[in-house]
């Protein structure tokens, strides 16, 4: 059933359809609106689950990891600050193997205080051992939210849905509802690995010695690896019951194109725009949108990329004194091939700067005028100060 | 959004995770052994129970209200107040000022579920499990079968006296059956208390009159005598034209309405006295079709009467006139003019009351159909006060015991000894007597203020028969729980049950009982306001919240225990107690 939902209300439509047992969360926008419909959702019994009132983010992880230790499915959501005081808890919900899922909306970090868009806060996470998918559209929030709880399950690690602040998280869209009992057969009940049980009592991640400690980071690593193929067959189940599908990247027309222009987020809707203008009056230009970044799809990302003559990646985050995160990340998948494209990497958008037509206009102009990048990245539409 | 599928590493999930996992009992390591804090359940006294006079355990009685254990709430009251269908309608409840719960939102409505409780034992008949103490063979004559005779009679069963109780008029209740109009305390709600006294193995004997010797041939059945005869007697307004016709006792009056013979009134009526006598006389009237006025010679903040007395009277239409003293009654052609004497305040007397001076020359007269005097009583006869000054006189706060040279002793209780003449401090002062008569006989006149100082409730000095008897709940601390002691975040704010009462001009058309019955729910809902300050109400939290499990489910009235093998003492429990009925000490090595 369609109906026209804001981003958020998508995620906690995901969260009602995923049926999970146990949530928690602490108020902070953009992501509140999430919570709040969930909220509503458990009082009224639309739900099943118990909503637990904490003092803090920390406290609202914390709150996962014991329920999630105890088998049931969790989620709970956060944004900006509040991911940032659950850094200590998102090393220990991987480490502790816990399939956690939980809507991460992409907020500036302060000071100065912004609510607004800027992915800095997720991807400063992204050594934490946690799932991270990227999502450009109410219904994609939606699907992959549905997706992550499979994904995570599947393999043991916790699972981050991120999207963009207000862009996404307050922009209401059509957005296509799954009947419960198609959810159902997408996503059937938990059968979890790590469960404490009265009846069978042990103690869970105590002191791990060297002797075992490393052989233990070594399986989430491999857990890891393991995703994006456990990504892809999530992806083929969804599509045959829903027909939908987004790939770990989306490439547009990559085959034949001499410039390709790397997103994520909300960016690459504006960007499919742009692609299309230029196509028209012959461009050879293409776009390729990253989902996953945790694990980062290396292989899709050179096969992709790898004919092209530029790459520019476009970064509303920065990571002070090495650039654009995406931007390494590409760089990194890039470096060993014999053959390579040159890597402009582009900081746009930050704190919620609108990326419009025209900033991806001078972007492309910089591209066209120059036949590597300036500098390691490139600042679009500073202002005199 | 069509892609190929890229090719994939062939990595599989490990069949098994590596997480840490200890199926080993991590009982070995006592971290009872790092302690220097120790927490420990200690249960302390709620305001409430030691501002009442009766001592009642209302704290645990809101409690076993809200569990819906009824009878059990019923049951405790009983143990210190034989009245609960009584003091539930007519109690000052001195407890609800103290109220904790008053500094958060409303006091808890504690008045209004006693007499719950007492409508549900009466509903369903319940029979009191209340058993005496012990059984001795001393057996007490107790003088008047009003409030404080009869409490006395059950505290006596209580502790195991056999007693009699002599009684002047037909029936017994006293005050209670003569001189409590029936709108605000009905037969059949008074009936039931006094019945369950007499099933108690007390003999009545009604119609009785007592002379003054009894006292002195008492000894040769009994081993003590309580007097509890009340204040019956209408002092003299010493004025002129007191004598006149239509000039009469307010007290013989509501006794005329009780008896179903109530004087036809019509007209104006005045009423003299400001207590509550003097307002039940004037609903009275305005219940027999006569406008009534009072006439009281302070303000109204002086009068004796409860205040909500007065709220109720003047809402029933009664006129109040304030800072006037009749000086002569004279006869008229259709009635009745009393002369009044503008009266101002000046300074304050001894016992705090304002001191009232003649504005002079400002005199009025007021034309009435008829006079009722309800001025402060008196003994009806000397010798129902304890005598002045003998050797062996025993004052005590409620009551005053004497033990004649040559005689057995004899304890004065109720209006003529009290301070406070109202049913809960009669009650009161028959259970310190009835305790001091014990202490006497078992231990010795020595042995009676420590005895009594260590049966009362907290400061207030409320003595609780359940101290006396050394019930589980004697262990409590005589610590006051003050509203910052509180853990308040456990509360909600919940507006105190309205009272549903009869319709304003419903009530001066009969005598019916203005206050109505509310429904378990209701009470329920009320009794769960109650913090149950420094009380265990089982509620759990120190449980859930102790980091080492260390708090264990047991089979005991508690319902749980510390395991101090393994509680390190770090206090939780006792800040997450909400209602301070744990405390965190410093341990000492021995």
């Amino acid at each position: 059933m369609k109906q026209v939902l804001e981003g958020s209300h998508a995620v906690a439509e995901a969260v009602r359809l995923a049926k999970v047992h146990v949530i928690s969360a602490y108020p902070i926008t953009p992501q509140t609106h999430i919570v709040e419909r969930l909220s509503d959702y458990c009082a009224n019994g639309s739900i099943q689950a118990r909503f637990l009132r904490v003092e803090s983010e920390h406290s609202a992880l914390a709150v996962m990891i014991g329920a999630a230790s105890t088998g049931m499915r969790t989620f709970t959501a956060t944004s900006s600050q509040g991911l940032a005081l659950m850094h200590e808890l998102l090393h220990w919900s991987s480490g502790a193997r816990l399939p956690i899922v939980m809507a991460e909306v992409n907020r500036a970090l302060a000071p100065g205080w912004n609510i607004w868009a800027d992915q800095t806060d997720s991807l400063s996470q992204r050594d934490t051992g946690w799932i991270q998918l990227y999502c450009e559209t109410g219904q994609e929030v939606l699907d992959t939210t549905l997706m992550a709880f499979r994904l995570a399950e599947a393999v043991n690690l916790p699972a981050m849905v991120v999207l963009d602040a207000f862009f996404l998280s307050h922009t209401y869209e059509p957005v296509d509802i799954p009947a419960q009992d198609e959810a159902d057969r997408f996503l059937p009940p938990i059968i979890p690995r790590v469960q404490l049980d009265p009846a069978n009592p042990c103690a869970l991640n105590q002191l791990s010695p060297p002797g075992v400690y490393m052989e233990m980071r070594h399986q989430i690593h491999q857990a890891m690896e393991a995703t994006l193929g456990e990504f892809t067959a999530t992806e083929e189940e969804f599509q045959r019951i829903f027909g939908r599908r987004y790939g770990m990247v989306e490439a547009v027309h990559c085959e034949d194109a001499e410039t390709i222009l790397v997103t994520s987020g909300t960016i690459t809707s504006t960007s499919r725009q742009f692609i299309r203008d230029r196509r028209t009056i012959g461009e050879k230009i293409g776009l390729l949108k990253i989902k996953l970044f945790r694990p980062f799809p290396v292989d899709s990302i050179r096969r992709y990329l790898k004919k092209a003559r530029k790459i520019a990646v476009i970064d509303r985050n920065c990571s002070f004194g090495a650039g654009g995160i995406f931007a390494q990340e590409v760089r990194a998948a890039l470096c060993g091939l014999s053959r390579r494209p040159h890597v402009f990497g582009f900081i746009a958008g930050l704190g919620g700067r609108d990326v419009t037509l025209d900033t991806l206009a001078v972007i492309h102009e910089y591209i066209q005028t120059h036949d590597r990048p300036d500098a390691e990245s490139i600042w679009i539409g500073l202002q005199e100060v | 959004m069509k892609s190929k599928r890229p090719p994939l590493k062939q990595i599989r999930m490990p069949e098994k995770l590596l997480i840490s996992r200890s199926h080993t009992t991590s009982e070995g390591n006592k971290t009872g052994s790092w302690r220097y804090l120790m927490p420990r359940y200690y249960e302390k006294t709620a305001p409430c129970s030691t501002t009442c006079p009766a001592g009642e355990d209302i704290g645990r009685v809101e409690m076993l209200n809200a569990q819906g254990f009824f009878k059990e709430a019923w049951e405790t009251i009983l143990l210190e107040n034989p009245f609960p269908a009584v003091c539930g309608r007519i109690c000052f409840h001195p407890c609800e000022m103290v109220c904790n719960r008053r500094q958060f939102d409303e006091a808890v409505s504690i008045r209004s579920l006693e007499r719950f409780v007492a409508d549900t034992a009466q509903r369903y008949k319940l029979q009191s499990a209340l058993q005496p103490a012990s059984r001795h063979k001393e057996k007490v004559a107790v003088i008047g079968a009003g409030p404080a005779g009869l409490a006395a009679a059950h505290f006596l069963y209580l502790l195991g006296y056999p007693c009699d109780v002599f009684e002047t008029l037909p029936e017994p209740g006293g005050i209670l059956r003569w001189g409590l109009p029936r709108y605000r305390l009905p037969l059949d709600a008074l009936t039931p208390e006094i019945n369950r006294i007499q099933q108690e193995g007390v003999s009545f004997f009604c119609g009785k009159p007592v002379r003054h010797d009894f006292l002195e041939s008492a000894g040769e059945t009994y081993a003590a005598v309580f007097m509890t005869c009340g204040l019956g007697r209408m002092p003299h307004l010493h004025i002129p034209g007191e004598e006149s016709a239509g000039v009469s006792g307010g007290l013989d009056f509501l006794r005329a309405i009780v008896r179903d013979a109530p004087p036809v009134l019509s007209g104006t009526v005045a009423v003299i006295g400001g207590g509550n006598t003097a307002l039940d006389v004037a609903r009275c009237a305005r219940r027999l079709g006569a406008e009534a006025v009072i006439l009281y010679r302070r303000r109204r903040q002086d009068m004796p009467a409860f205040a909500e007395e007065i709220e109720m009277a003047l809402a029933e239409g009664v006129e109040l006139m304030e800072l006037c003293a009749p000086i002569r009654i004279d006869p008229s052609e259709d009635g009745l003019r009393i002369t009044l004497q503008q009266m101002k305040p000046t300074t304050l007397d001894g016992d705090g009351r304002i001191r009232v001076v003649p504005d002079t020359n400002q005199v009025r007269t007021l034309a009435v159909a008829h006079v009722f005097k309800a001025i402060g009583f008196e003994a009806a006869e000397p010798w129902h006060l304890p005598p002045g000054e003998p050797e062996n006189l025993l004052k005590l706060r409620h009551a005053v015991l004497t033990r004649p040279p040559k005689g057995i002793p004899v304890v004065y209780c109720g209006d003529p000894v009290t301070e406070i003449q109202s049913v809960v401090h009669a009650v009161a002062s028959a259970k310190e007597g009835v305790m001091a008569l014990d202490v006497l006989f078992r231990k010795g006149s020595r042995a009676i203020t420590e005895e009594l100082s260590a049966a009362a409730t907290g400061p207030g000095g409320a003595l609780s028969m359940e101290c006396f008897r050394n019930g589980e709940r004697a262990s409590r601390s005589p610590h006051v729980v003050a509203y910052e002691e509180i853990n308040i975040d456990y509360f909600e704010y919940a507006p105190r049950m309205v009272q549903p009462r009869l319709l304003q001009s419903e009530r001066v058309a009969s005598f019916t009982e203005i206050d109505l019955k509310i429904s378990a729910s209701m009470a329920i809902r009320e009794a769960e306001r109650c913090f149950n300050c420094g009380l265990c109400n089982q509620c759990d939290n120190c449980r859930i919240f102790c980091p080492d499990l260390a708090v264990l489910r047991e089979d005991s009235s508690r319902g749980r225990r510390i395991e101090y093998d393994y509680c390190k003492g770090c206090g939780i429990c006792v800040v997450e107690c909400p209602r301070n009925a744990m405390v965190l000490e410093e341990e000492i090595d021995s």
